[in-house]
């Protein structure tokens, strides 16, 4: 029964949490561009259907790149890539950082110290390294691989958040109670101790979510990304090379950068809104 | 409150961090006392942020060029013939000959002349009154000590020459004689305006490793510039007002500076071009078509497309050791296939020309058999890529869209070219695209630049863009190219044939060619007609289009240009390196400096 | 206090030796052959002259040796700074290329790490329970930190440099200058750090005032400032106990960003052409220099690690829970 009515409560402040409400707003038409957008796509994908670069017009919804590609088609195709990105990535980075902070900051002592260690060494070298070897090893990349790598390299910082929130709960008299009671580890883990920090838990994702789409774009960016379909990252690459902005091609180079901006930072807000909701203290008053 | 005021106070500093940077600050009184006090520059001038009075170098006298130097200038040893800075072979050290491939000329330079008494040996008569820098005398000993250091050290790129040099005897401080074992007329024409000139009494007491990995700097030559400073990210060259060829030759440079700025993004190097603040930019600049009649006094070598000179041929390089690229008809298919006309317009905005057949650079249209093309040669006709397809025998079998080999495997191939190279990425599209329309299934792929050449040298690779071979004064070196032998383990760079093509008939046809005087153009057609009949029946690789000496220069500060334009001077107006003895060099004795008028 | 401080090195000199292990492997495990490589790019040379060079080359670069021994001349020669030969700019070691990169990468990233960590966090402190604030400016600073750092370098480059030509484009220092303790000199790289600084510290500033706004409104909502408060302490000093208890989460966020704010200092400056660390990698990258690369990455390895352990030690002086737990001897 009390569970019940603090889920109501939940809901009903976030209903009222202006900036959940934005947030969500922005994403879900995002969302919405990225699963329906390429039914209005007239071009097919990275096709050089025109003959050069041309303005946004009823023939090409925001224009064609320099090379004569629909800039609409990349748009669209490249914002799955995001989400694709966000989720894949995002979720793996929360995964591991959920397993590696869980058991640091639940079994403490060597292990502990172990997993800290694997921890501080994926936070000092430059995850590049690893992403070089791979590209020079596969000729084609797609997007899933790329989310893949980002989620197995920018784990650190969740674990080292998860951990710390561990390590308050576990001497708390419930964790002790389980103990006591026999159950396992594991049990303990996703029994006890994670329901109750969901809501940190899925803030974690949210940021995660956001970062390995930064994440993403940096890479794109410096032509280590997909050599597949399309990504925001890559559409900005491209511009570049293309002196896009010099050469007047706004359109070509503009959108994705701001959709990125756009998506992240409304990621952002939400996670405002949700620790507002999730934590009463928080809320406005 | 006290936070707010700092806050306000942080913000406050950043902006005046910005204001310190605007022009406004030059009014700030110049702290160097030896240093006279800074002019108010004006607006825009000082927004340019590259003019303030007390710069180093002037701008009206330099000439700024960028385009040649990947990475911050380390070398300046003409042994190193890829990475020298850039000038040094040219502005710095000197060559015997220049060669213009555009007029088809061998300038004696330090030479006098030189010619073929014999078919095995040749007399070189040296100028009298060329002096090194240091004001030493260059004579026949520099000369032979030059071409002797092949022969010392094998790894000097020219000791080659020394499997059929036999000796090099001084007759005299002033002229040479050489003698071969087999006259190499072709080779031997290149070697004479490709090998700098050293300094023997600099040179001489250098161990091979000094000579040839060294960073000899600072350099010391013969030529019209002198060293004057290098740092990250540019060379600057001082013009040498004692240069022996102001007397010998009557020529003047007219820049007094040279400075060459390590290459920077595309974007930052077309916004540079674009203010003016480089005179000669030999990046590839995509799109510059769009701004060459837009009123920033850019212009190029031609006023028209395709704007640039043809440097090189990119060819589609088949691997003929794998099935279905070892079928000719197949090969010929997918000539017919490649839609050339897209990679012109589209990828190239039309500053590139497509090859002809031959893949011959337009430079060398005289040795073309036109007659051969008309018969043997090939253009985008996708209907009759698909009948040579199904004639041969390439069906689509298992209904996918794609054909499968006459014993019915599957076809699935790559096209590849190193990642990065945005160019040609598109390209590769671009052919995929077209192959994929007449049902032949080739993947683009994008490797890292290292793999892809491990793969191209050592066999293991389906087709690659090439375009290892560049404008030179031969064409031999272009058969030399496509019919390399012998066929090796390993092809390395410096070689060609990476497709391993085999047919003694023809390879004999190179080296005969390669053995006719260059002044034998009627002998040299005959063998070319023969070698072309081969190559357009087989089509060992396939010509696309011929990438340009990209070249586009600011009239702001410098003119008189080289351009196709009627009373123009007519060099490669290129700094990359073996150019500026291809002719660049005498660029500069014809620029014209806009503040002088 | 000994205890502590043996276990932290102990723990750093273990990460920095694993880091320095997989960072040697990049060159090795790279396909394709780094002299044949650096001969192809050497152009027009015969190949029988390349055959010699290449065993030559190979020698060189102590690349016929068994691995095992690679690895262990790789760590002598690193403890006497020799970190090979970059191939792109042969003949120079790859020590020298770096050296002379890192003067402005200090340059860039100081500043911007420090001024965009003071100045963030007062202004999320000062933003923080200030409704009018909180939903005006700060989502402004939301959307900063989500701006892909290349992108916002390539509009203000744009609208800075083309437009209202008031910086310069690209470059460290004018071209037209020798590098002197001149005030014009000085002038110039300062015209020049500015838009690569500005574009660094913008997006880092946006993060950090985020994150002391959320850090104030929990202090705010703790127990002890609610005590102080209904002692009828001042709402000032609440908030200044407020602050400096946020600070000290902040810092350790520091040192968790700084891979990333390395990582966004390198677009920034392959935006700029900003001659530092980051465009180095662009370039060894490009050119497939993985000598220069190794390198490249090693100076970050050994800067991040330093930064961590600055911090840790900022942490044991500030924090009086860390000298505590380190009597304990957790």
């Amino acid at each position: 029964m009390g569970a019940e009515k603090k889920t109501n409560e939940i809901l009903y402040f976030a209903l009222r949490n202006g900036k959940l409400k934005i947030g969500l707003v922005i994403v879900f038409i995002f969302v919405a561009i990225a699963i329906f957008g390429p039914l209005f796509s007239k071009y097919p994908l990275n096709e050089f259907v025109a003959g050069g670069p041309n303005p946004p017009s009823a023939d090409y919804f925001m224009g064609t790149t320099a090379y004569g590609q629909d800039v609409f088609a990349q748009f669209v195709y490249g914002l799955r890539s995001t989400f694709i990105v966000g989720i894949v990535g995002g979720g793996i980075a929360t995964m591991l950082g959920m397993l590696i902070g869980f058991l640091g900051g639940y079994k403490g002592g060597w292990l502990d110290e172990f997993l800290n260690g694997i921890t501080n060494i994926i936070l000092v070298i430059p995850t590049f390294a690893l992403l070089l070897i791979m590209v020079a090893y596969l000729k084609l990349r797609g997007v899933v691989l790329e989310s893949i790598f980002i989620g197995l390299t920018c784990w650190p910082w969740a674990a080292r958040a998860i951990r710390a929130q561990t390590f308050s709960l576990v001497s708390r008299e419930f964790v002790d109670l389980a103990k006591l009671s026999g159950m396992g580890t594991l049990k303990i883990i996703f029994g006890e101790i994670a329901p109750n920090m969901m809501s940190y838990l899925f803030m974690t994702f949210i940021l995660q979510f956001g970062g390995a789409i930064l994440n993403a774009a940096t890479l794109d960016f410096i032509g280590l990304g997909p050599t597949q379909g399309a990504s925001l990252g890559l559409m900005m690459n491209w511009a570049t090379i293309g002196s896009a902005l010099l050469l007047g091609y706004w359109w070509w180079f503009v959108p994705p950068g701001l959709a990125i901006t756009a998506i992240v930072g409304a990621l952002y807000i939400m996670n405002v809104g949700l620790d507002e909701v999730f934590n009463p203290k928080l809320r406005e008053m | 409150m006290r936070k707010i005021v700092l806050a306000v106070l942080s913000i406050l500093i950043m902006a005046g961090f910005v204001m310190s940077c605007t022009p406004a600050a030059a009014e700030a009184p110049a702290p160097a006392a030896e240093e006279p006090a800074a002019e108010e520059p004006a607006a825009e001038e000082a927004a340019a942020a590259e003019a303030p009075a007390t710069v180093d170098y002037p701008r009206e006298e330099t000439l700024y060029t960028m385009g040649k130097q990947w990475g911050p200038p380390t070398s300046w040893n003409p042994m190193q013939q890829g990475s020298y800075a850039m000038g040094t072979i040219g502005l710095c050290y000197e060559t015997l000959f220049l060669y213009n491939p555009l007029t088809d000329e061998y300038i004696p330079w330090i030479a006098e002349s030189g010619e073929w008494l014999d078919d095995t040996t040749y007399q070189l008569k040296i100028k009298k009154g060329v002096t090194f820098s240091d004001g030493e005398a260059l004579t026949a000993d520099d000369v032979k000590f030059t071409f002797e250091m092949g022969k010392n050290f094998k790894s000097a790129f020219y000791s080659e020459l020394w499997a059929w040099l036999t000796s090099i005897e001084k007759v005299d401080d002033y002229t040479l004689t050489l003698t071969f074992s087999s006259p190499e007329y072709q080779k031997w024409a290149t070697y004479i305006y490709t090998v700098a000139i050293l300094p023997e009494h600099i040179w001489s007491t250098l161990t091979e490793e000094q000579a040839i990995t060294g960073a000899n700097q600072p350099p010391l030559g013969s030529g019209p510039y002198l060293y004057e400073a290098a740092d990250e990210s540019k060379v600057v060259w001082k013009r040498n007002d004692n240069w022996w060829g102001i007397k010998e030759m009557g020529l003047t440079m007219a820049p007094k500076y040279i400075i060459d700025i390590a290459n920077i993004s595309n974007n930052a190097a077309l916004g540079m071009v674009l203010q003016g603040q480089v005179d000669l930019d030999n990046n590839y600049l995509p799109g510059i078509a769009s701004v060459i009649n837009g009123g920033y006094g850019i212009t190029t070598y031609f006023p028209e497309p395709p704007y640039m000179l043809s440097g090189n041929t990119a060819w589609l390089v088949m691997n003929l050791k794998k099935a279905p690229m070892d079928d000719a008809a197949f090969r010929r298919a997918v000539a017919y296939a490649i839609k050339v006309e897209d990679i012109v317009n589209k990828d190239y905005g039309n500053i590139v020309l497509p090859a002809n057949p031959t893949g011959l650079l337009p430079v060398w249209d005289k040795f073309v058999d036109q007659a051969v093309v008309d018969e043997l040669g090939f253009s985008y006709d996708p209907a009759k890529a698909k009948k040579i397809l199904a004639d041969a025998g390439y069906k689509d079998v298992d209904g996918d869209g794609f054909v499968e080999t006459p014993d019915g495997s599957k076809i699935a191939l790559e096209i590849g070219c190193p990642n990065g190279w945005s160019d040609w990425m598109v390209a590769i599209q671009i052919i995929s695209q077209s192959l994929k329309e007449v049902g032949i299934n080739v993947e683009p792929v994008y490797p890292d630049y290292s793999a892809l050449t491990a793969g191209l040298y050592g066999g293991d690779f389906d087709m690659v863009i090439n375009n290892d071979v560049q404008i030179s004064n031969t064409v031999w070196a272009y058969y030399n190219f496509i019919f390399y032998h012998p066929i090796k383990e390993q092809m390395i760079s410096g070689t060609g044939n990476y497709g391993r093509y085999e047919n003694q008939e023809v390879f004999d046809l190179v080296d005969q060619l390669d053995a006719t005087p260059i002044d034998d153009i009627e002998g040299m057609k005959a063998i070319i007609s023969k070698i072309q009949k081969i190559q357009l029946t087989d089509l060992p690789m396939i010509p696309l289009w011929y990438n340009g000496v990209w070249s586009q220069v600011s009239n702001a500060y410098w003119t008189n240009w080289p351009s196709s334009v009627e009373g123009a001077p007519k060099y490669l107006p290129a700094t990359w390196n073996g150019y500026w003895n291809m002719g660049a060099v005498l660029m500069l004795s014809e620029l014209q400096s806009t503040a002088a008028e | 206090m000994k205890r502590y401080f043996t276990r932290k090195v102990l723990i750093y000199l273990l990460t920095f030796f694993i880091a320095v292990t997989i960072d040697w492997m990049i060159p090795r495990f790279m396909p394709g052959d780094p002299v044949l490589n650096m001969l192809a790019k050497a152009g027009s040379v015969h190949a029988e002259a390349q055959e010699v060079m290449y065993g030559y080359l190979t020698t060189a670069f102590g690349l016929d040796l068994p691995i095992w021994q690679q690895y262990f001349n790789f760590w002598k020669a690193l403890f006497h700074g020799d970190l090979g030969v970059s191939v792109l700019q042969f003949p120079r070691p790859v020590a020298d290329v770096i050296k002379s990169a890192i003067p402005y990468d200090l340059l860039l990233l100081i500043p911007s790490i420090v001024l965009s960590w003071i100045a963030g966090n007062k202004f999320g402190a000062f933003a923080a329970r200030s409704k009018k604030l909180d939903n005006t400016i700060l989502p402004v600073g939301y959307i900063l930190t989500a701006t892909p750092y290349m992108w916002l370098g390539i509009l203000l480059g744009w609208v800075f440099a083309i437009i209202l030509k008031i910086f310069p484009i690209s470059g460290a220092f004018s071209y037209a200058l020798k590098p002197a303790f001149t005030w014009t000199f000085i002038k110039s790289v300062l015209q020049h750090w500015f838009l690569p600084f500005a574009s660094l510290f913008i997006v880092q500033f946006g993060g950090w005032a985020i994150g002391m706004r959320n850090m104030i409104i929990y202090e705010l909502e703790a127990d002890y400032a609610h005590y102080l408060e209904a002692l009828g302490a001042p709402k000032r000093l609440i908030r200044k106990y407020a602050y400096n208890n946020a600070l000290l989460p902040q810092l350790s966020g520091l040192a968790l960003k700084l891979g990333v704010i390395v990582a966004g200092a390198m677009s920034t400056e392959i935006v700029f052409s900003y001659p530092g660390i980051g465009y180095l990698i662009l370039m060894a990258i490009q050119n497939s220099d993985y000598f220069l690369l190794q390198g490249c990455f090693l100076f970050i390895i050994i800067g991040v690690l330093l930064a961590n352990f600055i911090i840790d030690i900022v942490f044991i002086l500030v924090d009086p829970r860390t000298r505590l737990g380190m009597q304990g001897g957790s």
